[in-house]
């Protein structure tokens, strides 16, 4: 069998891919998961894919090798390789691959870990620096064991004074908060900027403490989901896969008992994820939904409405719902954030 | 000798070992995975630990997957790893041969 990359967005590549994986029950192509991929590679016998494998960021996917293959495990152990070197090349070396449970075991063969494991798929993580890494780097208490600790985990695109209830309430009812920043950049404010306000607004809370949340906290919306069926439920099954994560990993060791969030009027998505961590969570993990605050007006503090009046150049409407601390980054860079959300990202 | 960047060397395949260093700060840590650990796990530890001295490498925190690699194969992959890992990989460190 030789190896080569082949460039998936080339039509003709991509038709003779879709067509072997289509045979080996791989069957979503949508463009969520396939524009994200940097690096694909075939293993071939007479132009005949028998094996392929994909690098986008830093995880593996879209991973099959046909059953005609002699010596399976084999071609598995120097599939994963190749992709583990080429990352390595791109200096990637924390991996991640989200798969189903069958193939957990494969995968723990060659030094992946898992990290989470639900009904309809398993996400697991190889190199460094791994999770243990994650929670030793976070600072932590002299009573952690007998303190009631808090997490949160936020985007806060951007840290609005909704946040900041939801943080002072935590703060109010625990010993010790930990506040998660999604550290995944596809918000209009970048991680370091939402990271930076966050820290800004809740300054005076000596017992909140903010980190980032790393690979471990992702937006659940970027989950990889291509191996599941299309009558599955992607929304439900991310959602589940996060709160076992954040249960297991983050949680236990953090002797972290309750979860805040906050409770969500308008978005389907956000409701399903807040069932799942409802479902998951508890009893370990108690989960506190806090009802949103609203503002002088009797209006519902949201990130979105504030993203929407800088869109409107409507600097009157943004007062009213971030702090001080948020407003003055937002006046400082009116211009910008208008270009950004208008190109819809960060550039 | 401080490492200067993660670096990985060698494969997954049967007879090898996947080496990967990066920056610690407590001595030399092996995080190690084989089927023969019971075995030869001691064995293996100590060629990756006197490699990395004979580079002069006090810190770092080496994964390993060992495949049933033979000690000269775990003392070359230990070596291509620390020699990326220094950013010498050019120079290649002939006094550790």
């Amino acid at each position: 069998m030789e190896v080569r990359e082949i460039n998936i967005h080339l039509k003709r590549n991509l038709t003779k891919w879709q067509k072997f994986l289509r045979f080996n029950g791989i069957e979503v192509f949508s463009e969520k998961e396939t524009s994200s991929i940097d690096k694909t590679f075939v293993w071939e016998e007479n132009g005949e894919i028998l094996a392929t494998g994909s690098i986008a960021g830093n995880v593996l996917k879209y991973i099959a090798i046909c059953s005609k293959v002699q010596g399976h495990g084999e071609t598995f152990n120097s599939l994963v390789s190749k992709l583990e070197n080429e990352a390595a090349m791109m200096g990637r070396f924390h991996l991640f691959v989200f798969t189903k449970p069958q193939y957990s075991q494969s995968f723990k063969y060659v030094g992946f870990h898992e990290l989470a494991k639900v009904k309809q798929g398993t996400v697991l993580e190889s190199g460094t620096p791994d999770i243990h890494d994650y929670i030793s780097s976070l600072p932590n208490f002299n009573d952690q064991k007998e303190s009631k600790i808090a997490g949160i985990v936020m985007n806060a695109n951007p840290f609005t004074n909704g946040h900041r209830y939801l943080v002072e309430t935590a703060s109010k009812e625990n010993d010790h908060v930990y506040v998660f920043v999604v550290s995944e950049d596809v918000s209009i404010f970048s991680f370091s900027e939402r990271f930076k306000l966050v820290k800004a607004g809740v300054a005076d809370l000596p017992n909140v403490i903010v980190v980032p949340g790393k690979e471990y906290m992702v937006s659940y919306a970027t989950f990889p989901a291509y191996f599941l069926k299309d009558d599955q439920n992607v929304g439900r099954f991310q959602a589940s896969l996060d709160a076992t994560l954040f249960k297991e990993q983050i949680a236990k060791p953090l002797n972290i008992t309750s979860r805040y969030l906050g409770n969500e009027p308008y978005s389907k998505t956000t409701n399903i994820y807040n069932e799942e961590l409802n479902r998951v969570l508890p009893p370990d993990v108690e989960v506190k939904i806090i009802d949103r605050k609203k503002n002088k007006d009797q209006d519902i503090i949201s990130a979105t409405k504030v993203r929407a009046a800088i869109a409107n150049d409507n600097i009157e409407l943004v007062k009213k719902y971030v702090p001080d601390t948020t407003l003055e980054f937002i006046k400082n860079n009116w211009s910008e954030l208008q270009t950004r959300i208008k190109e819809g990202s960060i550039k | 000798m401080d490492i200067k960047k993660t670096a990985l060397a060698g494969t997954l395949e049967s007879s090898d070992i996947q080496i990967t260093l990066s920056q610690g700060n407590n001595g030399i840590n092996i995080d190690l995975d084989s089927s023969v650990e019971e075995l030869y796990g001691n064995q293996i530890r100590k060629v990756i630990t006197d490699t990395l001295t004979a580079y002069g490498i006090d810190n770092a925190n080496v994964k390993a997957v060992d495949k049933g690699a033979l000690d000269c194969v775990i003392k070359a992959r230990t070596m291509a790893a620390a020699q990326r890992a220094l950013d010498t990989a050019d120079q290649p460190d002939w006094e550790v041969f």
